[in-house]
C-alpha cells in the first residue's frame, strides 16, 4: 500500500511539474472507526474511510489551495484539482512577504508509529474492552457512555522542487469511559490513549471508575462557597491548560499578531514556576509525532519552558516568512508536548485522597468548555467536570458540585504552583473536526496549584 | 446511481435491517478566502462526494461512509455489520417516530451563485474591506468570505426520495488593537441575515462599509475606556451577544439527545428532564421562543431533515414555559415511551456531510420580539445597567446550568442614558435564573437574525450552520465584571 501510494503521488507530481508553478501535494488516508455508547448501549457503531489531497500551488507571491476527497483510482478528478489550483492561484493576490517553497532532500519514510494489532482490533474486542472495564459497576441508575475511537492515519507529502517524498503511517486510539447517574446527573470518567494495541489496559479504567463510584455514591455532596482553594488539576485538566497555550502562549506568529500573554522580551526570563519545564519531543511516540515537519525540517526534542524560564517562541514557515523569523520545524498539524514532572510521588486518585494536608483541597480531574477571556493577560474560564472531590483536611471527601475557575494561566502555573506528580499520564485531545489528526500531550498525573479563585459554584450537579 | 442505492436499501432489508437511509452527495464545495492584514493568507476551495449510510438491525444503529461510490455494496455491508455488532449491547431498542413517505425537491433561495462570482471579485470586496479598517488604533485587520454548496439525494427504505441543493455565504470582517496596558481588544461584524435568500447577494457592499468605520470608531472606543465595573446591573443583550445567549442557554439545553444522555461522554447533559415540560418556568412569561426551519433565509432552514422529516416551526417555551424541544424521529420515541410529550419528530435530525451521522440539531433558534419598544425604549426605562454586544469568549456549564460570557464592548446605563464605554465586560449567571430575570424584549425594529456557521456537537465531531432571530432583552440584577 505504501509503494502504491507514493507511486501515484509521484505519477500526480509529474503532472504537476509540466504546469510550470510550484505545487505541493499532500495526501492524508483515514480509515476510522468509531463506537459510541450512552445509556449503557452502542449508540452508534460507524466507520469511515476517506482520501483527501490538499493541492497549494505558489506563484510570484501568490498562493491558493485545493483540497479534496477523492479516491486514488481517479487520477483524472485530482488532475482536475491540480488544474483547478492553478488557474485558482493566477487570481489571487500576492503577499506582502516571499513564501518559502518547501524541499525534500531524501525520502523519509516513518511507519514507526504504525501498529498492525490496534488497526485491525475488531468490534468484538471493542466491545470486550469496554465490557471489562465498566464490569459490575453498571446498575440501573448508573449508565455508561463513551466512546472507542480508533483508526490508522497516512500522511505523504511531495512537491516539484524534489521527486523526494515524506510519508508518515500511524495508529491511534482514544477512548473515554462515563458512568453517570441518570437521575442526579453526576458523572465520572477514565481515559485512555493507544498508539498500539498493547497500550490498552482496563484494569486501570476499572480501578479508578470504581474508587470513583463508590466515593460519589457514599460520600455527602455539597455546593461550595466561591473563594480561594488550593486545587489539584487531573492529566484531563492540566492538557486543556496546555493545550490553550499552543496558540496564546508560545506561538510566535499569535505573539506577533498582539494574540499571546507572553511577550517577545520574555525570551530568556522567568514566566512560570521553576517547576514547570515544557518541551516539545517528536520523540515520544505516543504523541502521534511527526519527525519532520512540512517543510522537511528535522524536528528534535525543543525546550519551550524550563525551570519555568521561556526558552522560546515555535515559529511556523509561514510566520517565520511574514515576521523574518527563522522556523523552528513546527509547520505541523500538531506539536508533541510534554510538561515534565516533579518529585511528588502520587500516581492514583486514591493515593492523592490519603495525601496529608494541611487544608482543605480541591481536585478538579477536567475541564469542561475551555475559553479564553483575556488573551493578553492568559485569562481563561472553564468549568470542572467529571468527578471533583474537595478532599477535607481531615481525610474525609465531599463531592463537591461543579465550580468554574476564571484565571490567567500566570497565575495557575506560576508561583502558585505548589507540587507536580513525578507520574506521568499519555492524555489523548484528538478531536475528529475535519481529518483524523491524532494528538496527545504527555503531562503529570496531577499538579497542584494553591489559592486560585471559584467564580461559581453550582446549586446541584 | 439513485436506482443502484435503492437495490443496495432492498439487499440490507432482506438480510434482515428493519430500517436504511443513505444521503448520497455528488458533491459538496467550498470556498474560502481570508485576508489578514491586506495580506491573502488563505483562497482554498473543496470538493468532496461520497455516501454515508445508516441501517437499523435489532434494534441498533451502523454507519458506514466512504468516498469511493466503486465500492457501493460493500459501504453497505459494513453499515450492516457495524449495525450487527452494536446490537451486541442495546438497552432501549431503537424505534422511529411514524413520518410520511416524501417525494419532494428542496433548494434554498439564491440569486446569485458564489461559486460563479470571480475569484477577483471576491478578493476586491476583502480589499475593499481591509482598506477602509486600515485605520489609526487598528492593529490587526480582517475579512473572511466562505462559501459551501452541497447537493443531496437522501432515500430510504419506507420510500422516501428527497434531492436538496443548499448553498450558504457567510461573510465576516474583524479588527483589534491594543490598549495602554498592551492588552488586546476586538470588534467584530457579522451582518445580520435581510431579504429572502442567502446567496452572493446576500453581500452588501454598502452595509459592511459601514460597519466597518462603526466597528473601528468602537474599537477605538474600547481602547481609550475604563474597566468594567464588577457589580450587579441590569444587562441589556443586542443581537450580537443576544444570538449566543440563546443558542447556548436555550439551543443546546433543548436538544433532546442531551436531554435523554446521549451526549454525555463529550458534548454533555442538560439540566431539563422528561418531567420539566409543561412544567418549568424556564424564563419569565415575556419570553417565548421557537425552533423555526422555515425561516427562507438562514442556515437553519433546509426543507426535510436528515430523517426525511419536513421542516417545521415548533414552540420550545411558551410565555416563559418550556413546551418543546429540538427533537429527531428516534429521540421523539425514546422519550414518548417514558413519558408521552411529542406528537412527532420536530425535523431537526442533521448531519453536516456524507460522512457524518445525523443527530439533533438546532433549526433557527428564535425570541419572539416584544412588546417593550425600541433599543432607545428600554434604554429610558433602565435605571443601572450595561448594554452589550459582540462575543470574545463564552463557556457553558455542562448541563448548560450556568454561563460566562465575555462580549466585545459595554455602555453604561445610568438613569436612563448610555454614560460611556467600558472594556472587558463580563456576565455570567445560572441558567434558569437568569431567564426568569428577562424583564423587557425589544420590539420587531430590535429583531434581527444572526447566523452560526460552526456549531460543534457530537462524536465523531460535527459543526453545524443555523441561526437566531432575536430581539434586544434586558436581564434584571446580573453579575458582571467578573
Amino acid at each position: 500500500m505504501t509503494d502504491q501510494i507514493i507511486q501515484t503521488i509521484r505519477e500526480l507530481r509529474e503532472y504537476a511539474v509540466d504546469k510550470g508553478c510550484d505545487v505541493t501535494l499532500s495526501y492524508h488516508e483515514e480509515d476510522s472507526y468509531l463506537m459510541r455508547f450512552a445509556n449503557s448501549a452502542i449508540s452508534l457503531n460507524s466507520n469511515e474511510h476517506l482520501i483527501r489531497l490538499e493541492i497549494s500551488v505558489y506563484s510570484d507571491r501568490r498562493r491558493a489551495s485545493y483540497e479534496m476527497i477523492t479516491d486514488l483510482r481517479h487520477l483524472d478528478e485530482i488532475k482536475f484539482g491540480i488544474d483547478t489550483a492553478v488557474e485558482m492561484v493566477q487570481h489571487a493576490q500576492p503577499l506582502t512577504y516571499e513564501p518559502t517553497i518547501p524541499t525534500y532532500a531524501a525520502d523519509f519514510i516513518d511507519e514507526s508509529g504504525y501498529d498492525a494489532s490496534l488497526a485491525g482490533i475488531s468490534n468484538d474486542e471493542k466491545l470486550k474492552y469496554f465490557n471489562q472495564a465498566v464490569a459490575g459497576l453498571e446498575t440501573e441508575h448508573l449508565k455508561l457512555s463513551g466512546i472507542f475511537a480508533s483508526g490508522t492515519n497516512i500522511v505523504c507529502n511531495i512537491n516539484t522542487r524534489s521527486e523526494h517524498v515524506q510519508y508518515f503511517s500511524t495508529t491511534d486510539a482514544q477512548v473515554s469511559i462515563v458512568l453517570a447517574h441518570a437521575t442526579l446527573k453526576w458523572e465520572v470518567i477514565a481515559e485512555q490513549s493507544a498508539q498500539k494495541k498493547a497500550d490498552l489496559n482496563t484494569a486501570t479504567l476499572h480501578r479508578d471508575l470504581s474508587w470513583l463510584i463508590e466515593h460519589y455514591q457514599r460520600d455527602p455532596s455539597q455546593q461550595i462557597p466561591t473563594g480561594t482553594y488550593d486545587i489539584v488539576f487531573g492529566a484531563a485538566a492540566i492538557s486543556s491548560l496546555l493545550s490553550v497555550m499552543n496558540w496564546i502562549g508560545f506561538n510566535g506568529g499569535s505573539m506577533k499578531r498582539d494574540s499571546s500573554f507572553i511577550a517577545e522580551d520574555k525570551v530568556g526570563h522567568k514566566v512560570f514556576s521553576e517547576k514547570f519545564t515544557l518541551i516539545d519531543d517528536p520523540t515520544r511516540l505516543e504523541t502521534f509525532p511527526f519527525k519532520k515537519d512540512l517543510m522537511g525540517l528535522d524536528r528534535q526534542p525543543f525546550p519551550i519552558f524550563e525551570k519555568g524560564v521561556f526558552k522560546s517562541f515555535i515559529w511556523s514557515q509561514d510566520d517565520a516568512d511574514e515576521f523574518g523569523a527563522q522556523p523552528t520545524g513546527h509547520t505541523v498539524s500538531h506539536n508533541s508536548l510534554v510538561l515534565g514532572g516533579s518529585d511528588h510521588d502520587v500516581s492514583t486518585l486514591e493515593a492523592l485522597a490519603k495525601m496529608p494536608r494541611k487544608r482543605d483541597v480541591l481536585y478538579i480531574p477536567f475541564l469542561h468548555y475551555l475559553n479564553i477571556v483575556n488573551l493578553s493577560k492568559g485569562v481563561i474560564t472553564a468549568s470542572s467536570r467529571f468527578g471533583a472531590l474537595l478532599l477535607k483536611k481531615d481525610g474525609s471527601i465531599v463531592i463537591p458540585f461543579n465550580v468554574r475557575v476564571t484565571q490567567s494561566l500566570l497565575d495557575i502555573f506560576g508561583d502558585k504552583v505548589d507540587w507536580i506528580s513525578k507520574a506521568a499520564v499519555v492524555y489523548n485531545t484528538s478531536s475528529s473536526y475535519g481529518s483524523r489528526n491524532p494528538t496527545a500531550l504527555v503531562v503529570p498525573a496531577f499538579m497542584q496549584i494553591n489559592d486560585l479563585a471559584i467564580s461559581q459554584s453550582n446549586t446541584s450537579y | 446511481m439513485q436506482n443502484l442505492i435503492q437495490e443496495n436499501i432492498e439487499k440490507l432489508q432482506a438480510a434482515g435491517a428493519t430500517y436504511v437511509d443513505a444521503r448520497w452527495y455528488p458533491f459538496e464545495r467550498s470556498d474560502s478566502l481570508m485576508m489578514l492584514n491586506g495580506n491573502l493568507k488563505n483562497a482554498s476551495s473543496s470538493r468532496e462526494s461520497g455516501i454515508g449510510v445508516r441501517v437499523l438491525y435489532e434494534g441498533a444503529w451502523g454507519f458506514s461512509a466512504s468516498s469511493d461510490m466503486g465500492v457501493m455494496g460493500a459501504i453497505f455491508d459494513k453499515a450492516l455489520d457495524n449495525a450487527k455488532a452494536a446490537a451486541q449491547r442495546v438497552s432501549f431498542p431503537v424505534r422511529l417516530a411514524e413520518k410520511e413517505a416524501i417525494q419532494a425537491a428542496f433548494e434554498s433561495p439564491c440569486q446569485i451563485n458564489p461559486f460563479e462570482v470571480s475569484q477577483s471579485e471576491k478578493v476586491a470586496f476583502l480589499k475593499e474591506m481591509d482598506k477602509k479598517m486600515n485605520q489609526s488604533g487598528v492593529l490587526q485587520r480582517y475579512g473572511g468570505l466562505n462559501f459551501v454548496q452541497k447537493k443531496i439525494f437522501y432515500i430510504d427504505s419506507e420510500g422516501s426520495h428527497i434531492e436538496k441543493l443548499i448553498t450558504e455565504v457567510f461573510a465576516r470582517i474583524h479588527v483589534s488593537g491594543l490598549d495602554e496596558q498592551r492588552v488586546c481588544h476586538e470588534r467584530k461584524f457579522y451582518p445580520q441575515r435581510l431579504g429572502e435568500s442567502r446567496g452572493w447577494e446576500t453581500i452588501d457592499r454598502a452595509i459592511f462599509s459601514e460597519n466597518a468605520e462603526r466597528i473601528v470608531r468602537e474599537l477605538n472606543e474600547v481602547l481609550a475606556a475604563p474597566e468594567c465595573p464588577k457589580e450587579n446591573r441590569a444587562v441589556i443583550l443586542l443581537p450580537g451577544i443576544m444570538y449566543l445567549q440563546t443558542h447556548e442557554t436555550i439551543g443546546h439545553a433543548l436538544e433532546l439527545d442531551r436531554i435523554l444522555g446521549y451526549e454525555l461522554a463529550y458534548a454533555g447533559g442538560s439540566f431539563v428532564t422528561l418531567n420539566d415540560f409543561g412544567m418549568l418556568q424556564y424564563g419569565s412569561p415575556k419570553l417565548t421562543a421557537r425552533a423555526d426551519a422555515t425561516m427562507v433565509n438562514s442556515p437553519g432552514s433546509f426543507g426535510y431533515d436528515d430523517d426525511g422529516v419536513a421542516a417545521q416551526d415548533n414552540l420550545l417555551i411558551d410565555k416563559g414555559i418550556l413546551v418543546g424541544a429540538i427533537t429527531g424521529r428516534q429521540m421523539v420515541e425514546e422519550a414518548n415511551a417514558t413519558k408521552p410529550i411529542f406528537k412527532g419528530s420536530g425535523g431537526a435530525n442533521r448531519a453536516t456531510s456524507f460522512y457524518r451521522v445525523p443527530i439533533e440539531r438546532m433549526t433557527n433558534i428564535n425570541i419572539d420580539p416584544g412588546a417593550d419598544g425600541t433599543l432607545d425604549n428600554i434604554i429610558s426605562k433602565t435605571e443601572k445597567g450595561i448594554i452589550l454586544d459582540g462575543v470574545k469568549s463564552w463557556s457553558i456549564g455542562s448541563n448548560r446550568e450556568q454561563f460566562h460570557f465575555a462580549p466585545e464592548i459595554g455602555w453604561l446605563v445610568d438613569g436612563g442614558k448610555v454614560t460611556g464605554v467600558v472594556k472587558n465586560p463580563t456576565y455570567m449567571g445560572d441558567t434558569v435564573k437568569f431567564w426568569n430575570s428577562l424583564s423587557m424584549v425589544g420590539d420587531r425594529s430590535t429583531w434581527q437574525v444572526q447566523f452560526v456557521d460552526s456549531c460543534g456537537k457530537g462524536q465523531p465531531n460535527q459543526l453545524m450552520q443555523l441561526g437566531h432571530g432575536v430581539p434586544v432583552c434586558r436581564f434584571d440584577d446580573v453579575r458582571i465584571g467578573e
